[in-house]
């Protein structure tokens, strides 16, 4: 049993946690839920003994612990399971499975190996040993992490954020191991913002808001209590834009290319404006080629691809940029952002065209009003890297162009709670309201995507295998169509 | 007990952010470090410093000579400011430094007799940065179109100008019946830059350098370059979607930094040595590294990092003449702070920036 | 607010220096003392060019009882990145010097910039020759040995000696000097050839190869050791250092371990030989000390012209320490025959019965050096223009 009392933690003036204090049981699965900025990661940061607390005391078994660093965290047979994973893309799996709990200097490759084998079947996962980590996909990377902290002899495991990015079929393996190990008397602490899918697997919740316990519930959990714990107002839905189709103006003809893990495959599309289309299919099926490639950031093997009727094949990406094509990447810290520079400093480097000379003073002024209007919590010197994922996802968004003719966005609502979620989805398609723009995106969430956009692709093996309005579809279709089991088109 | 130990940590911590208490602490710890060293190799440290110091500042004709190689040294390392602002390590900037050297002796050799020495050292002055940027540019192509790593390319490049310069010393550019090593012909007196009386400073060298210092530092801050530059040096893909070409900017920063070492280099041929020789670069463009490191990038600390490596160049020079000890242990000493120094900067970053994200 | 902490730092930093300085001036001392600075191209200890000039300043020192030694070695942009000898003359003037004395051909043009600088201060340069073709200012004068007579003395004794018939000459750089001291050493070796051995000149074989500079510095000029090895294994069996290190001699040293019946003449040091006496044949050598000591006595009374000074062994005692300023050291492996017909040729020398520097000599063109019987006067010596017909090697760079 793990205690957790009275802890405080505050970086400058800003209280991550202000004075937090909850009881996690052996052989539960209890879920912190909250907003984005709530306070989770911090609590669990300190729980696994990555950062250290102000004030506060954590108590396993009535004994006080004092975690100075991960690897004493460890020896309490703490573990936790970050939102990136923490593994070595280059190595094998089962490398990665050895690193850390190998000793001495001769490794027994074959223990290891048998102890990997016992375990993944245990939790009915199925990873080769010899694959390299690099080709996994972000689910099968997870199952590989968390085997490793249960070799080390983790009793309680700690996950940030396990469902983001994962398929509906690792969800269910994920869940079902999860609950397995309950069973063996281990503790699951899961950090989510996503109610459904703490609803259905967790015993306990404890909800935090702006760095407090706002409640604690045990099963059976009433939603709408949940919902008022978690925000103070909330903001309604968007529902699905309801305007006339426009005139075609982008589309692809014939376009292959290479790039993840099948490339993109002779793919013919046509793109009306006011258009919102969803792109589903597994992580990895094409569709993050074909937005990049939409995009000018890939080149295309062969075949067109032309906006207004002219054929914009082989120029730069700025040039599609200055078209009126914008792209956003889902890893936002890592291909959308820049870490060391502030959010004034990004104001002005999107300014078009750019001046010579930085005005200061202007992007000082742009940095505060996007701010405000994007109700961004973080100051115009904040360095990006310090900012929530919502935070982040928003102020990308305000950097965007003023009238875009194409957004190609993905995974715009990847790790956003929905109150984030939901205030993106009404700025974008306020674009296509007043602005005439279309917009595409990924998601791995078909709800997301037969909520907001009026056109579904689904992509699969580098191929649209299924393409309609989402008015004539459903969601049995659609997960057909993913898995692969195709049907007419 | 253990919040006694807790509020310790925070008092260290508190104390290291502090910069002044910071380098206070950083220089005792140089300073025991390098005395450590130097007790080590059997060298009395007290007297190696005050040797070192009154070598290089004690008189005004010695801090002449200082300045006279923190010149073309902090030219170096101004280039440097712009290459390490995009990522690039510009470990070729020997090599640009020697180009600069051989354009600028190029010219003054097409007109020795000039009746407008003033243009000619213009004309001088302006190839030698041609010079320098073609040569950093090479490196630069081929790490854009090549996808040569930009440390191999300029330390490949820095032999051929090595060679490039034996060749022409030893053979077009020799002096009439010598062979050696020692250096082409003096070039004309006219054409050597004027030194303020009773010293070696070129007044030329040090307006432009100061005026190097004060556009780089306002390009750098102020202008887009200087933005691009920054964003692309930290995020690459994402400074792509911002509209910025990286490839186009990594040209830009090598042709800023090579431009830079070649003037450096002109400065030594019309400045200091009045002739090409072999090490017409005096190492200065490795040094500049150590320089632009030490001074964390910043281009504040530059012009005093880079002085106070000149001092210990200058200095050095005492321990044999006084000491009778080999001037290379100055060095040591240089190996020894630069060591130092670094661990302090780690320390430094690790206490002062927690990683964490920082919730609203 | 920025900028505080940089002031703040650059504050500390002066403290620092001041306290660990004690007190910044410098306190020249006014007293009798005659300060004279050294400048040394290679190291002090190089057991050749360098050394013999620190030993000199030693004499001095010994023999002008109020006379102080400032010196420096490893006088080179190479050893010394970012030195240069108006520097070094500054700080040498601020620590008392009255005199500075560069002893390179390479310090040339640093010495005349000095000496342009302090115009109070005298300055000598050894080798050059500045005074004499009105380059250099008033105060600066020139001082060298007529080491041409140790060069010949040296091929003399390796002629004398060699089995194969094929004697080497390991040159430094291409210059002037460097062209009269191996052609010197050339006539040497013929004269014994032709008049001692009555051999055919045309059987002598007699090569230079020159590595680029005084000494070794790696990557700039041709190893030293290497060249040496290479002549000895294309069937030279003396080969004759022209350069300020002893490469030579520990090659040849080398080789005769390895049973190889080769020998070598070292350069400029008078103890040269030591550690290398199997194969040392003797050793021509600089004696500075009398010269430094009558021009810094000059000095001191404040009555030194500007002068150009080429100076002669002492015929009649080619070794005296005090008088003679270029002498031959018979190494151990010199035979006894050698020896004798090499005492016979020093003092026909003296005595002017035997003259090398006279014609008929052909440079290596075919063009005339001297027509017959024309004797060189110092000016066509001093600027000798190529190696002479019969030497191989290079007489410029192509």
């Amino acid at each position: 049993m793990i205690e957790i009392i009275d802890i405080h933690k505050h970086y400058g003036h800003v209280k991550a946690n202000n004075g937090i204090s909850m009881t996690i049981k052996d052989g539960s699965i209890h879920a912190i839920l909250g907003e984005n900025g709530a306070g989770k990661s911090t609590l669990m940061k300190i729980l696994s003994g990555y950062i250290h607390q102000n004030s506060g005391l954590i108590k396993i078994n009535d004994q006080i612990v004092d975690f100075s660093s991960t690897s004493v965290a460890a020896t309490f047979g703490i573990g936790m399971l970050y939102q990136d994973p923490m593994d070595f893309p280059q190595l094998s799996v089962i490398d990665n499975f050895m690193i850390g709990q190998a000793k001495g200097i001769f490794i027994k490759k074959r223990t290891f190996l048998n102890r990997f084998y016992h375990l993944s079947q245990s939790l009915g996962f199925s990873l080769e040993p010899d694959c390299l980590v690099k080709t996994l996909t972000v689910g099968e990377r997870q199952q590989l992490e968390i085997l490793r902290l249960l070799s080390l002899g983790t009793q309680v495991l700690i996950l940030d954020e396990p469902t983001t990015g994962i398929s509906d079929l690792q969800k269910d393996t994920l869940f079902s191991a999860l609950t397995r190990l309950t069973r063996d008397g281990k503790s699951i602490v899961l950090v989510s913002h996503k109610l459904e899918d703490v609803e259905t697997l967790c015993d306990t919740i404890t909800v935090l808001r702006q760095g407090r316990v706002s409640g604690h519930m045990v099963k059976p959990f009433d939603t709408n209590k949940l919902l008022d714990l978690m925000f103070e107002t909330r903001s309604s839905p968007p529902g699905r834009l309801v305007t006339s189709q426009g005139p075609v103006f982008f589309s692809l003809n014939q376009v292959s290319a290479k790039g993840g893990r099948v490339g993109l495959k002779n793919l013919n599309l046509k793109i009306h404006q006011h258009d919102v289309i969803g792109l589903a299919g597994l992580e990895g099926s094409g569709q993050s080629v074909f937005l990049k490639v939409s995009s000018g950031l890939l080149p295309v093997q062969s075949g067109t691809i032309c906006l207004d009727n002219k054929n914009i094949v082989g120029k730069s990406h700025v040039y599609f940029q200055n078209s009126g094509i914008t792209y956003l990447p889902s890893s936002r810290l890592e291909e959308g952002l820049v870490p060391g520079l502030s959010i004034t400093q990004h104001v002005s480097l999107s300014a078009r065209p750019k001046p010579l000379i930085v005005n200061h003073k202007k992007a000082l002024i742009s940095s505060r009003d996007a701010i405000d209007t994007f109700h961004i919590k973080a100051r115009p010197d904040s360095y990006v890297e310090t900012l929530s994922g919502g935070n982040q996802q928003r102020l990308l968004l305000s950097l965007l162009p003023l009238k875009p003719r194409l957004l190609l966005l993905e995974n715009p609502t990847r790790g956003l709670d929905l109150s984030s979620a939901y205030f993106v989805w009404n700025h974008l398609q306020a674009f296509c309201k007043t602005d005439h723009t279309s917009i595409l995106f990924t998601s791995s969430e078909i709800d997301e995507i037969m909520m907001v956009s009026n056109r579904i692709l689904v992509f699969y093996d580098g191929k649209v295998v299924l393409d309609k309005k989402t008015a004539e579809t459903t969601i049995h279709e659609i997960g057909a169509a993913i898995a692969g089991k195709s049907v007419h088109l | 007990m253990k919040r006694r130990m807790e509020s310790y940590g925070k008092m260290v911590q508190l104390l290291f952010m502090n910069p002044v208490f910071f380098i206070g602490i950083s220089l005792l710890l140089v300073f025991i470090m390098t005395s450590m060293v130097l007790i080590l190799t059997g060298a009395p440290p007290f007297s190696v410093y005050k040797q070192i110091f009154l070598g290089s500042l004690s008189t005004g004709s010695k801090f002449g000579h200082v300045i006279k190689a923190w010149i073309p040294l902090t030219l170096c390392a101004i280039g440097l400011l712009y290459t390490f602002r995009i990522n690039l390590w510009n470990i070729g900037v020997e090599g640009q430094m020697i180009i600069g050297a051989v354009f600028c002796t190029f010219i003054i050799r097409l007109f020795p007799n000039s009746p407008y020495p003033i243009m000619i050292l213009f004309l001088a002055f302006f190839s030698s940065m041609m010079g320098g940027a073609l040569w950093a540019l090479l490196a630069g192509f081929l790490k854009t179109k090549g996808g040569v790593n930009e440390i191999f390319a300029g330390l490949g490049l820095n032999f051929v100008a090595q060679g490039l310069i034996l060749w022409l010393i030893f053979g077009p550019w020799k002096r009439p019946g010598v062979a050696s090593m020692s250096g082409t012909e003096i070039i004309p007196k006219g054409l050597w830059l004027s030194l303020i009386e009773r010293t070696a400073i070129p007044p030329a060298g040090l307006i432009l350098t100061f005026l190097a210092l004060f556009v780089t530092y306002l390009l750098l801050k102020y202008t887009k370059i200087g933005l691009g530059l920054k964003a692309i040096g930290l995020n690459p893909k994402a400074s792509l979607l911002f509209g910025l070409k990286p490839s186009l900017y990594m040209l830009l920063a090598m042709v800023f930094g090579g431009g830079l070492a070649g003037f450096a280099g002109c400065i030594q041929v019309t400045g200091v040595y009045h002739r090409l020789i072999p090490s017409i670069s005096s190492n200065y463009g490795y040094l500049a590294l150590l320089v632009v490191m030490l001074s964390n990038y910043d281009i504040r600390l530059v012009p005093i990092v880079s002085f106070f490596f000149s001092c210990l160049n200058v200095g050095s020079i005492q321990l044999p003449m006084v000491l009778h000890i080999d001037s290379s242990l100055s060095g040591v000493i240089q190996g020894s702070l630069v060591l130092t120094f670094l661990a302090l900067h780690a320390l430094h970053r690790r206490l002062s920036t927690p990683k964490e994200i920082q919730p609203s | 607010m920025a900028t505080k902490p940089f002031v703040k730092i650059f504050f500390v930093i002066t403290l620092f220096f001041l306290f660990i300085s004690g007190s910044p001036a410098l306190s020249a001392q006014p007293d009798q003392t005659f300060t004279f600075g050294l400048l040394l191209v290679g190291p002090m200890n190089d057991h050749g060019w360098s050394q013999a000039h620190f030993e000199a300043g030693k004499y001095v020192e010994e023999h002008l009882k109020s006379s102080k030694m400032l010196y420096i070695d490893k006088v080179n942009p190479a050893d010394r990145p970012g030195i240069t000898i108006p520097q070094l003359a500054d700080d040498m003037i601020e620590k008392g010097a009255r005199l500075i004395i560069a002893n390179s051909d390479d310090m040339s043009d640093g010495i005349i910039e000095a000496a342009t600088m302090h115009p109070d201060i005298y300055f000598i340069h050894v080798s050059g020759d500045g005074a004499l073709t009105g380059k250099a200012p008033k105060n600066l004068s020139n001082v060298m040995g007529r080491m041409e007579y140790g060069k010949m003395m040296a091929g003399f004794a390796a002629a004398m000696t060699t089995k194969t018939g094929k004697i080497a000459y390991l040159g430094p750089l291409i210059n002037d000097e460097t062209r009269r001291l191996t052609v010197s050493c050339y006539l040497g070796a013929r004269y014994a050839w032709e008049h001692v051995l009555k051999r055919k000149p045309s059987e002598l074989q007699f090569e230079v190869s020159w590595i680029g500079f005084w000494f070794n510095i790696p990557g700039v000029t041709s190893d030293p050791t290497q060249v040496t090895g290479s002549f000895f294994n294309s069937g030279y069996d003396v080969v004759i250092s022209g350069i300020d290190t002893s490469e030579a001699s520990i090659v040849a040293n080398q080789k005769r371990m390895a049973k190889k019946d080769v020998y070598a003449i070292p350069y400029d040091y008078k103890n040269a030989c030591d550690g290398a006496s199997a194969v040392c044949l003797g050793v021509p050598y600089y004696n500075w000390g009398p010269s430094y000591v009558d021009l810094i006595s000059q000095t001191m009374k404040g009555n030194l012209k500007q002068q150009w000074l080429w100076l002669s062994p002492n015929w009649q005692d080619i070794n005296n320490p005090d008088t003679s300023h270029v002498g031959f050291i018979k190494g151990p492996a010199l035979s006894d025959i050698a020896s004798k017909a090499l005492d016979l040729f020093i003092s026909d020398m003296g005595t002017g019965k035997i003259q090398l520097f006279k014609g008929p000599l052909n440079y290596q063109d075919g063009s005339v050096f001297l027509a017959p019987d024309e004797v060189a006067n110092d000016k066509k010596i001093w600027y000798m223009e190529q190696l002479l017909s019969g030497m191989k090697g290079q007489s410029r760079v192509q």
